[in-house]
């Protein structure tokens, strides 16, 4: 039988990805999807995860993200919680794609990146946690 | 992730192995600015075995494009994966990098 849900409470360090990665990729061949989807996937997550542990806390204590990927009528799921400062990356400010090299900012496509690559993002506060829903359609993969 | 350096005469060629994501991208960077800080004006980075890029290794190219733009040197990129291309698509790369099919093709570009 074929889990529709898994759930990790990682540390916010970066030493964390590689757990994140291969667990959404074991969560995602299960489910038979695309390799070409399955790696948007897994940017986006990287994107929001390492945004979380580099601008969310101002403390040097360990805190615990909550992550859990589901799967439902062809639509796959990832909430992320965090208690970092208040943040909706819906808010962020989108990159200048356009300008020359020259005036290219280094940095900020991230947040670009992960809205571009999923289908929806929402954003919700709850006391303090900052509560992320990131959707993607894997039924056409 | 593991960086694979060549010489062409003057053209310097890294091969990409593996993933260049946040936790990676680091080893990358310190190896492409050794390759440009001992002198290379002509870069040539080979994407062919790299199976994941996130924005961490973006931003790596990125800078080094701009800094060897200052000494007049250039990067070209080649060998990408059609889903690595389309990120570098979406973030607006492909106006700022050449992006080639092959080493073959990246090395006539200078």
């Amino acid at each position: 039988m074929i889990a529709d849900r898994v759930s990790l409470e990682l540390k916010n360090s970066l030493s964390e990805l590689d757990t994140l990665g291969q667990s959404l990729q074991q969560f995602g061949e299960a489910l038979g999807v695309a390799n070409k989807t399955l790696f948007q996937i897994c940017l986006a997550l990287e994107e929001i995860f390492s945004n979380i542990i580099s601008y969310g806390y101002a403390d040097d204590a360990v805190h615990w993200i909550k992550i859990t990927i589901s799967h439902e009528k062809g639509i796959l799921t990832i909430r992320l919680e965090d208690d970092g400062i208040p943040f909706n990356p819906l808010w962020a400010q989108k990159p200048d794609c356009e300008c020359p090299l020259e005036e290219r900012k280094v940095g900020n496509l991230g947040i670009h990146l992960c809205k571009k690559v999923m289908d929806d993002m929402i954003y919700e506060r709850f006391g303090n946690k900052n509560v992320l829903t990131l959707k993607k359609d894997i039924k056409n993969t | 992730m593991e960086v694979v350096e060549k010489r062409q005469e003057e053209i310097c060629i890294l091969g990409l192995l593996g993933r260049l994501d946040s936790n990676t991208s680091p080893g990358f960077e310190k190896k492409i600015f050794e390759v440009i800080g001992d002198g290379t004006k002509s870069l040539v980075v080979d994407f062919a075995s790299l199976d994941y890029i996130s924005s961490a290794g973006l931003r790596v190219l990125l800078k080094a494009a701009k800094e060897l733009k200052r000494s007049d040197g250039k990067i070209v990129l080649c060998s990408m994966k059609d889903y690595i291309k389309e990120v570098f698509e979406i973030a607006g790369f492909v106006s700022l990098f050449p992006i080639t099919s092959s080493v073959g093709d990246a090395v006539k570009e200078f």
